[in-house]
């Protein structure tokens, strides 16, 4: 094989691998959780890219200027599986390794993570900034609903 | 002034493989044994305790969701110090040649990695961090401590964030990870981009780097790093051992930055990155010396692909390197070529199958050269998780070509009569927290 086909190959087996899986991913149904954030934020709604960016800490201020502070559900949870896959766009062990890297090439320490909704309720009601997410049918105690765009 | 390879003898005499395996898995125990104390402790003192309620009832300080500002204690329950670490074990059998640690083609079990991280923030803008590393490959191994990297850093808005230190060189897509096993899906990364033989020169540098991240409404988003410093080499992962060679090295300079764009398709990201090193050797043997200086500049493109349970690489790089020498053996200007293309597939939680195909021609005009001018190396890899905090890699290498056998700087010969097909095969387990 020559080397110009060499790079022939692999343009192609790249392209065509994208095209392959792009072609098979369809955007997942949203799932059955309710995104809370401390009671005293004065943000009522975020478009999915923020939370996003939030929830890989690559933005830490809301648009109001106060620290973000995420707050996950353990890598079983099936709330965190729905979120992560609808919101991050990325499945659980993809994120789980996204954070691996980041936490042994000194780059970033992931959010905590909690064991349960009541957990998470918890932290967000203490935790200025604090944002985390429950399954729909969780006991708000008063930690505010987050619409997301 | 001469050099030497690498005498096989020599290296076998040191100590039987047996006492070697015996003496290396003592080691690793130990470390994962503190390591995962280490964790047990960490995890415990993650989170501070929440004090619970009863089911539906409202805490003391807060009231029901209202308009009107509502008092919460605050707390500070991110945690003081998180504190984690690895220890990984491998082995590595070849069916030709020597590779990446000597004597693999009766089996090495030099193939060991450990660490432990600490790191810290403050109000939410400063941060602190400290890697100890210690490791077993290669001639220059021998599980020697050292800071792999430490930083302060500072962020002043997200898209200006300023860290100085001993910082990890953000290189390609996996240039920070290469050495953390758990951090990617295959054994070896493809060493025709990521060569470990060449972690002293591209793994680390001690300055200082700016970067941050953008996002661009519909346009996605940009992370960018710049950095420059300088880079500590150890000498002794130079010198083959059984010589009398001795290396003195002076890096005046590494200079570099790193684009990444983040599509609007989401999981989708490509990007380019640019070093450019300068780095002085002397070289003493037999009363004699000789200088080497090396002008490098390297450049790679980037893409990746990540969706649903699949993730897709590819990536091409371009390293020119013009070496003046006094040893004709280590004089040349030439530039080398590099890519791979790799295909992951998450199958189960647990099971993680990975294909790639790596190439490396060390000059571009003389691609045909022969087998000593190019490496080709088909990988199947396998990841299996079996457990939270341990994994279990099996994987196998098809080699064409000899190129990756050769020594970074060519201070020493490439080994004589070396396989031209020849295979690598790797088992390797990994325990982090």
């Amino acid at each position: 094989m020559t080397y110009r086909s060499r790079i022939v190959a692999i343009t192609t087996a790249f392209v065509a691998g994208t095209a392959i899986v792009m072609s098979a991913h369809a955007m997942p149904s949203r799932g059955s959780y309710v995104v809370v954030c401390n009671p005293n934020s004065s943000v009522t709604a975020v478009n999915r890219t923020f939370l996003q960016d939030a929830f890989l800490k690559r933005v830490t201020v809301w648009p109001t200027g106060e620290a973000t502070r995420p707050v996950d559900l353990p890598p079983g949870s099936p709330t965190r599986r729905r979120f992560t896959e609808d919101v991050l766009k990325r499945k659980v062990d993809a994120v789980r390794n996204f954070w691996q890297q980041r936490i042994f090439a000194g780059r970033d320490l992931p959010p905590p993570e909690l064991g349960d909704d009541d957990q998470v309720i918890k932290f967000v009601l203490r935790v200025p900034g604090a944002v985390g997410y429950v399954s729909a049918g969780a006991a708000l105690n008063g930690a505010k609903v987050l619409t997301v765009k | 002034m001469t050099n030497s390879p690498i005498p096989a003898e020599t290296a076998r005499s040191r100590s039987s493989p047996r006492r070697r395996f015996l003496r290396h898995l003592v080691a690793v125990v130990a470390v994962l044994g503190s390591a995962i104390a280490w964790g047990s402790r960490a995890a415990a003192q993650t989170l501070p305790a929440i004090p619970d309620l009863p089911p539906g009832a409202a805490p003391p300080d807060v009231a029901p969701p209202t308009t009107a500002p509502v008092e919460v204690p605050s707390a500070p329950a991110i945690p003081a110090v998180e504190i984690h670490g690895f220890a990984s074990q491998g082995f590595i059998l070849t069916t030709g040649n020597d590779y990446l640690t000597p004597d693999t083609t009766r089996g090495s079990f030099q193939f060991s990695e450990t660490g432990i991280n600490f790191a810290t923030e403050f109000a939410d803008k400063v941060g602190v961090g400290v890697q100890a590393f210690a490791q077993n490959i290669g001639v220059g191994g021998n599980f020697n401590l050292r800071a792999d990297w430490f930083y302060v850093a500072y962020r002043w808005r997200d898209w200006l964030r300023i860290r100085a230190g001993r910082l990890q060189i953000p290189f390609g897509l996996y240039n920070e990870v290469n050495d953390i096993d758990a951090a990617r899906a295959p054994v070896l990364l493809p060493q025709s981009v990521y060569p470990l033989q060449g972690r002293e020169f591209l793994f680390a540098q001690t300055g200082g780097e700016v970067g941050g991240f953008v996002r661009m409404r519909r346009g996605g988003a940009l992370d960018y790093r710049i950095y420059g410093g300088t880079i500590f080499v150890d000498p002794a992962i130079l010198i083959p051992p059984g010589t009398d060679l001795q290396l003195q090295l002076y890096v005046p300079y590494v200079v570099g930055g790193r684009l990444f764009w983040e599509t609007p398709v989401d999981g989708l990201r490509v990007g380019a990155s640019i070093l450019a090193i300068r780095l002085n050797v002397t070289a003493f043997e037999g009363g004699m010396s000789a200088s080497i200086v090396n002008h490098s500049v390297l450049a790679m493109g980037s893409a990746e692909y990540a969706v649903r349970n699949w993730l897709i690489t590819a990536e091409y790089s371009r390293w020119h390197a013009a070496q003046d020498s006094a040893l004709a053996s280590s004089q040349f200007s030439r530039t080398s070529e590099r890519s791979y293309a790799m295909l992951s597939y998450r199958a189960a939680p647990w099971f993680e199958p990975t294909v790639y195909y790596a190439l490396y021609f060390p000059d571009v005009s003389n691609r045909e050269g022969g087998s000593a001018f190019r490496q080709d190396d088909v990988t199947l890899s396998f990841r299996f998780d079996v457990g939270a905090h341990w994994i279990i890699k099996a994987e196998g290498h098809y080699m064409s070509g000899t190129a990756g056998l050769v020594a970074p700087l060519s201070v020493t010969p490439p080994p004589a009569n070396p396989a031209d097909h020849w295979g690598v095969f790797l088992l390797k387990t990994t325990g982090y927290f």
